[in-house]
Parts: C-alpha cells; sequence; structure tokens
C-alpha cells in the first residue's frame, strides 16, 4: 500500500515537474510599431515609455516621450511641439530634459524649451540644431519628462494630440496619426 | 446314448472353459528389478506363468524386420511346444537417465506371431518399472486395476490449482510496468522484450528531447520577452520580439511534440505491461507430442 501511494506521488511530480505550461503572447513595448499598430495605434505616434510605472509616494517619476515610425514609412523631420497633460492630483512636475534621439546622443544640443501653465498641461518646443546634419529620421527619445509623486491613487499622462505637432526642415507638417499615454501607480 | 454323450460335451467344455492361459515369460532388465516375477504371479493368479531367465538376447534386432510380427514365428512355436506354453510375453527394460523404456512383446505360439506390442517411454516414478510392467501383463490379459492407474498417475501434477508456479503473468506485468521488456525478458520471449525496450527507449528518449527543446524555448521566450520590454531601443525592441516571437512559437511545436510523445510513451509503457500480462508465463495446457519422422505409420 506504501508503495502505491508512493508511486502515485512520483506520478503526480513527475506530471508536475514536466508539465508543458503554454504562454500568451505579451508584446505591448510603447517603442514597438508592431504592437501600436496592433493596438490601431498608426505611425507615426507620440507615445510615453514605459507604458506603466508604479511607485511610492515622494518618489521620482521618469517618463520618456518618444515618437514611433513604422521603419517603412519614416519621414525626416527637425522640429516638434508637445503637449502632454499630467495628474496634478498625483504628481508634480520636477523639470524636463531633451532626449537623447533630438540630441543625437548627445553630440548636439538642440533648441529646447516649455513651459507649463501651473496647472497640469506642459508644453514641450524643440528643434534640432547640428553642424553636419539638417535633420532627423525614425523612431527616437524626444524628452525625459521627471515628476515628483506626491499623493497616492493611479492616473494617466497622454498628449493632446490636437496641439502637437512635427514638422519638417521646410515647415512642412508631418501628420502624427496616433499617440497612447501612460499608466501612473502611486502606491 | 444321448445320456452318455451330453455329459461328455458338458465336462469337456467346462475343463476348456476353466483352462488358464499359460505364459513363458522372458524378462530383460538392463538393472535388476525384485520381486518383478512374484508381484506378476500375485496380481494375475487366474494364469500360469512359466519364467526362464536363461534366454537371453533374443529380438534385439525385432524392429530391424520389414514384418516383426512374423520375423521369428518358427522359434517362437518351438518355443511353445517345448514349454507347454500357450503365449510367450518378452518384456524388455531400458534405463536412460531419470526415463526407463518398456518394450512388451506377446506372442502366440500356436502362430508364431506377434500378436501384441506396447512400447513406452515414461519419466520414472516410485516402483514406476514394476507398475508399467503388471499394466502391460494385464493389458494382455483384459484386466486393469484402479491402482496402477493411480499410481501411473502420481508423476502427473495433482491439482493445478494448488500448483505454485515460480512464472505469473502478474509478475511480468508488473516488471515491464517498471522497465518495458523487462516482463518479456522475464518470460523467456527475448526478442519480443528488445522489441518493447527499444521501442519504449526511443520514444522516452524522443520525449525528453522535444521536453528540452520546450523547456530550452519556454525559457528563451520569456527572457526575450523581458528584454523587450526593458528596452527603449527601437532596434533592440525588434530585435528582441523576433527573437521572443521564434522562442514562442518552437515552444508550441515542441509542447505539442513532448505531449503527442509522452501519450505514445505511456500507451505504449501500458500496451507493453498488458502484452506482458497475456503473454506472460502460464502452465502448457496442450501438450503435443514431437512429431516422429521416423515412423513406419508416417511412411505409410
Amino acid at each position: 500500500m506504501k508503495f502505491i501511494y508512493n508511486y502515485k506521488v512520483l506520478i503526480v511530480l513527475l506530471f508536475t515537474f514536466l508539465s508543458c505550461k503554454l504562454y500568451k503572447k505579451d508584446f505591448d513595448n510603447p517603442v514597438d510599431y508592431i504592437a501600436n499598430d496592433d493596438l490601431g495605434v498608426d505611425a507615426p505616434a507620440l507615445v510615453f515609455y514605459p507604458k506603466t510605472q508604479t511607485l511610492n509616494q515622494n518618489e521620482v517619476v521618469k517618463i520618456e516621450s518618444v515618437i514611433v515610425f513604422h521603419p517603412d514609412s519614416t519621414e525626416s523631420f527637425v522640429g516638434m511641439h508637445l503637449q502632454i497633460q499630467f495628474p496634478n492630483t498625483l504628481l508634480e512636475l520636477d523639470t524636463i530634459k531633451p532626449g537623447l534621439f533630438i540630441t543625437d546622443t548627445s553630440n548636439t544640443t538642440p533648441l529646447f524649451t516649455y513651459s507649463f501653465d501651473g496647472d497640469n498641461v506642459i508644453d514641450i518646443y524643440t528643434y534640432f540644431l547640428s553642424e553636419t546634419k539638417l535633420n532627423i529620421e525614425g523612431t527616437g527619445h524626444i524628452a525625459d519628462i521627471i515628476f515628483n509623486s506626491i499623493s497616492t491613487g493611479s492616473d494617466s499622462i497622454y498628449y493632446d494630440l490636437d496641439d502637437c505637432q512635427m514638422i519638417k526642415i521646410n515647415d512642412d507638417e508631418i501628420q502624427i496619426m496616433g499617440k497612447r499615454g501612460a499608466e501612473i501607480i502611486i502606491q | 446314448m444321448l445320456k452318455i454323450i451330453i455329459p461328455f460335451i458338458f465336462v469337456n467344455l467346462l475343463s476348456s472353459m476353466n483352462q488358464e492361459p499359460t505364459y513363458l515369460v522372458l524378462n530383460h532388465f538392463d538393472k535388476d528389478i525384485p520381486q518383478a516375477e512374484k508381484l506378476l504371479v500375485e496380481n494375475f493368479n487366474n494364469s500360469k506363468f512359466e519364467f526362464d531367465a536363461a534366454l537371453e538376447n533374443i529380438f534385439t534386432d525385432l524392429d530391424s524386420y520389414d514384418n516383426p510380427a512374423s520375423s521369428h514365428m518358427d522359434m517362437m512355436k518351438e518355443l511353445g511346444e517345448k514349454y507347454k506354453v500357450s503365449f510367450i510375453l518378452l518384456n524388455k527394460i531400458e534405463h536412460k537417465e531419470d526415463r526407463f523404456v518398456l518394450d512388451g512383446l506377446l506372442f502366440n505360439t500356436r502362430s508364431g506371431g506377434l500378436i501384441h506390442r506396447r512400447k513406452i517411454d515414461l519419466k520414472q516414478y516410485l516402483d514406476g518399472q514394476i507398475n508399467e510392467l503388471i499394466m502391460w501383463v494385464g493389458n494382455t490379459l483384459g484386466v486393469q486395476e484402479k491402482e496402477w492407474q493411480k499410481n501411473r498417475e502420481s508423476i502427473l501434477f495433482n491439482d493445478p490449482e494448488e500448483l505454485t508456479y515460480d512464472k505469473t503473468p502478474m509478475g511480468a506485468a508488473i516488471r515491464s510496468l517498471i522497465a518495458p521488456g523487462w516482463g518479456q525478458a522475464y518470460s523467456n520471449k527475448k526478442t519480443s522484450a528488445g522489441v518493447w525496450f527499444g521501442v519504449e527507449a526511443s520514444l522516452s528518449l524522443a520525449f525528453i528531447l522535444s521536453y528540452l527543446n520546450y523547456d530550452k524555448s519556454a525559457k528563451g521566450f520569456l527572457s526575450n520577452t523581458d528584454l523587450y520590454h526593458q528596452t527603449d531601443d527601437e532596434k533592440l525592441v525588434a530585435k528582441h520580439r523576433a527573437a521572443a516571437e521564434k522562442d514562442w512559437g518552437n515552444h508550441i511545436i515542441y509542447s505539442r511534440l513532448a505531449i503527442a510523445l509522452a501519450s505514445a510513451t505511456s500507451t505504449g509503457w501500458v500496451s507493453n505491461s498488458i502484452h506482458a500480462w497475456v503473454f506472460g508465463p502460464r502452465p502448457y495446457t496442450n501438450i503435443y507430442q514431437e512429431w516422429d519422422s521416423s515412423s513406419e505409420l508416417n511412411k505409410g
């Protein structure tokens, strides 16, 4: 009897150990144009990276603003205007810094400025300046927005696409087709 | 006149009915069988036996004759007249390891022909030689005692239900459940054991390889998915996504393959055990005599 019991335990352990779990695909990186396309967000799109952050109160919250192009239909651009709304009940704006893409990986110093309405709207204005290149092309990191978390809760930070703009060197506008917000959870 | 003839015929008829058959018994044994002659007389007291041990080595070549029944007719007639007997009974017993061969010949001295012969090859049992001799003589006289038959049956198994077998079908099944082919090997079926072991070993190996590939793919998928989510570099995102997609596809294929192979292996394993039980060691219920191609009957 003891032999049979041990035998059953061994079988259960073997099945548990050797069970073939099937995983679901979870490709949802905002920088991934395919994942955005699957969500109905067409390129070029303005997104935040990472898409979700969970932090404690009084911690620094850093969010990257990123422009995502489809690799087969990239367009060169030089300037951008981004209008961002954030939950001021949770976050307090600290500072905004230019991203690696707009600085050509820290090789140039772009024209980069921003305005804050004192409430929850941030306007970022940037223009690519370089002695060797006229413009930049493709997916890239435009700005780092840094907040302080001031209270607990969860909310989203998002673009106001009506007031966002991307221009070529000849001032022609490139239509921004999509946007993705980011979720902030303060515990 | 009739009154004289009828009693005379009746007395003659009565005397002929009471006439005991007389036998000359020639026992040729390669080993001494004590009290053989005495037991023959005791068991068949209605018959009269004459014994002569001096007549030896006759009919050693009986089987070489085309017609053994009539090959020594003159000699039999002469012996019949000499000993005043109606039959000559020649009994030969030869021992071969744990067996013995009884060759019994019955001749009629009036015709000199061989009228009855019994040749048996038996495993030795207690007092088997004398018992078989008595049964043979009893057969020629039309007398059979149950006790003699019982003695012969002592070399057979008493009751199959009471037998304890060293090897059983269940023993074979359990062995095959532990290790495929073991039960068949236990039943002395070496080829079957090799085939089962080979098939199950191949299936098990294929299953293990599929599972290891599944495990590798699944871990690769999780690892690449993590790297995919942890970077904001579009090139790295594309690279890790492609790798994760490939690993995901592989982990699905190998998972299905591993499940199919595991099913085949386990089904085969159980079938192997059932096969070991079905074809496991059992006592023979039908025992056939080996075909004797040299037999005269088969030639005819």
